[in-house]
């Protein structure tokens, strides 16, 4: 799945910077239960097609509906340079790298530590 | 892309209106169909004088006598700008200074920055259930109170505050009394005729139907606010000095000519219907989409008996802005979350998280009300059981 712009943006209420991306093909439960590999997912599943939400703390949140191509994420925007690019990663190793995480994984580990340094000198 | 492929039930309108009438859509096509005419700006005779005729409009719509005294500005937060700026400059002395906590951040922030500033001492008097009590104003003055700066309605809560009584207990201080009907205008009857406000502010875009980049305000004596800004004002223009001279004291540059006279259209059709008309259904609709939200237990409605057609709610295990979010995008429901600008009013009411807003406007119909409680009620319900599992 790859993202192919970003169709809207703002800063939210809360500080964190909301992005509205079109994807290149709509998103299903199995790409949340994907994502749940790397954060917590909530679901509305009777809502619409089924509401859907991804919320990696310090990270960013992801949500949208099953059978919708433009889904929302909210960076946390002081560390949203060092995210953003593990955002793009995440989209664009689904479906083809699920059966094997570990690249995933070792990225998530490598940003998580700078992210924790960089909010929290740790 | 689901949002896309659904009529928009647009329940926005404490935002900025919509849609709006065909004849402010005419007024700012046929206003910029012919060269501007603009006093002093040009010599061509093609124009309509747009700008006299918004003037002469409000005047009459708000009671804001004489029409001069009402002077048109890029919005109400410029207007509120204005106006406090304008009065510390004229005092040139550290003052108290009074506001509410239903405020919105367009009074709030440049309040807050006189107080950094060190120019004036603020207090903000709190409310309880939805209003500001006139004694509580009254416990709040001291004897150097010389402003007080209130909103007329809650952007939050719709709540309409008793201006008479505040206003008469302000004016028995002494105390200079600016009043934010930035949401009352247009849904609400307002005759500053009868509002003890020395000066009144209000916006083009919400209940006046007209378009953003216009608003105004009304000052009683204009002695009584210094000129902040200043410039071209296509009259008096050997002066280098700005005119003191109504409007031009307060209005400076080109007007925003398409706008004004979509905000005049605006008026002419609220005058059409009649403004007690507009708050009537407002106020049917409201009442009917209060009372279907209360069925469910697990929606907090923050505004039983609000005066505007705004409700103010949550529900219970789900954020704000997801619910505003399932709204948008599986049900073509347009609203606003989050803190709408005034901080304090969440503060109190849902300690900061923030809330979804529904606000209607006269072309609000009663099946988009029913729809858009349905829809609300049906997210509440599916909330209780499901929230958290993947």
């Amino acid at each position: 799945m790859r993202i192919l712009r970003s169709v809207r943006h703002k800063v939210c209420a809360d500080g964190s910077f909301m992005k509205e991306f079109l994807l290149d093909a709509p998103v299903t439960k199995e790409f949340f239960t994907y994502l749940g590999n790397f954060g917590e997912v909530e679901a509305l599943p009777n809502v619409g097609e089924g509401f859907y939400k991804f919320e990696k703390p310090d990270w960013f949140s992801i949500k949208g509906f099953a059978g919708d191509t433009t889904i929302e994420v909210r960076f946390k925007k002081e560390v949203m340079a060092l995210t953003s690019d593990f955002l793009y990663f995440l989209f664009s190793s689904y479906p083809g790298r699920t059966d094997d995480l570990s690249l995933l994984k070792q990225r998530e580990l490598a940003v998580g530590a700078r992210v924790r340094k960089h909010l929290y000198g740790q | 892309m689901a949002i896309d492929q659904k009529p928009i039930i647009y329940l926005n309108n404490a935002a900025t209106s919509w849609p709006k009438p065909p004849g402010v859509l005419a007024a700012i096509a046929r206003s910029l169909s012919l060269p501007v005419f603009g006093s002093g700006r040009t010599t061509g005779t093609q124009g309509e004088d747009y700008i006299t005729q918004a003037r002469e409009g409000l005047s009459t719509f708000l009671g804001a006598e004489p029409p001069e005294n009402l002077v048109f500005t890029h919005n109400a937060t410029d207007s509120l700008n204005i106006l406090i700026s304008g009065y510390l400059a004229g005092i040139q002395e550290k003052c108290h200074v009074l506001t509410t906590a239903l405020d919105h951040n367009s009074v709030l922030r440049p309040l807050h920055e006189y107080e950094q500033q060190g120019c004036i001492q603020l207090d903000i008097i709190p409310f309880e259930e939805c209003q500001v009590e006139p004694e509580s104003v009254e416990a709040a003055i001291r004897p150097d109170t010389r402003l007080m700066v209130m909103t007329h309605g809650c952007n939050v809560l719709g709540s309409v505050q008793d201006i008479k009584a505040i206003g008469d207990t302000l004016h028995d201080h002494g105390i200079y009394f600016i009043v934010d009907g930035a949401q009352t205008a247009g849904h609400i009857p307002v005759d500053l005729r009868d509002l003890p406000a020395d000066a009144f502010v209000f916006t083009g875009h919400k209940g006046l139907l007209g378009v953003p980049g216009t608003g105004g305000l009304y000052i009683r004596d204009p002695d009584t606010i210094a000129p902040v800004r200043f410039g071209g004002t296509g009259t008096d223009s050997f002066s280098l000095l700005h005119p003191r001279g109504m409007p031009e004291r307060f209005e400076i540059g080109t007007h925003n000519y398409p706008g004004l006279a979509g905000l005049a259209a605006g008026v002419d059709y609220i005058q059409s219907i009649g403004v007690a008309t507009i708050a009537s259904k407002a106020e049917r609709q409201t009442a009917s989409l209060i009372r279907e939200l209360k069925q469910e237990p697990n929606i907090t409605i923050y505004n039983e008996h609000p005066g505007l057609p705004i409700v103010a709610f949550n529900i219970r295990g789900m954020e704000d802005d997801d619910v505003g979010f399932i709204l948008a995008r599986a049900y073509g429901i347009t609203a606003r979350t989050g803190l709408h600008c005034a901080p304090l009013v969440h503060r109190e009411i849902d300690g900061g998280s923030g809330c979804v807003r529904l606000s209607l406007s006269w072309f609000t119909t009663d099946e988009e009300v029913r729809t858009a409680a349905d829809a609300v009620r049906e997210i509440a319900r599916n909330a209780d059981s499901t929230v958290g599992q993947a």
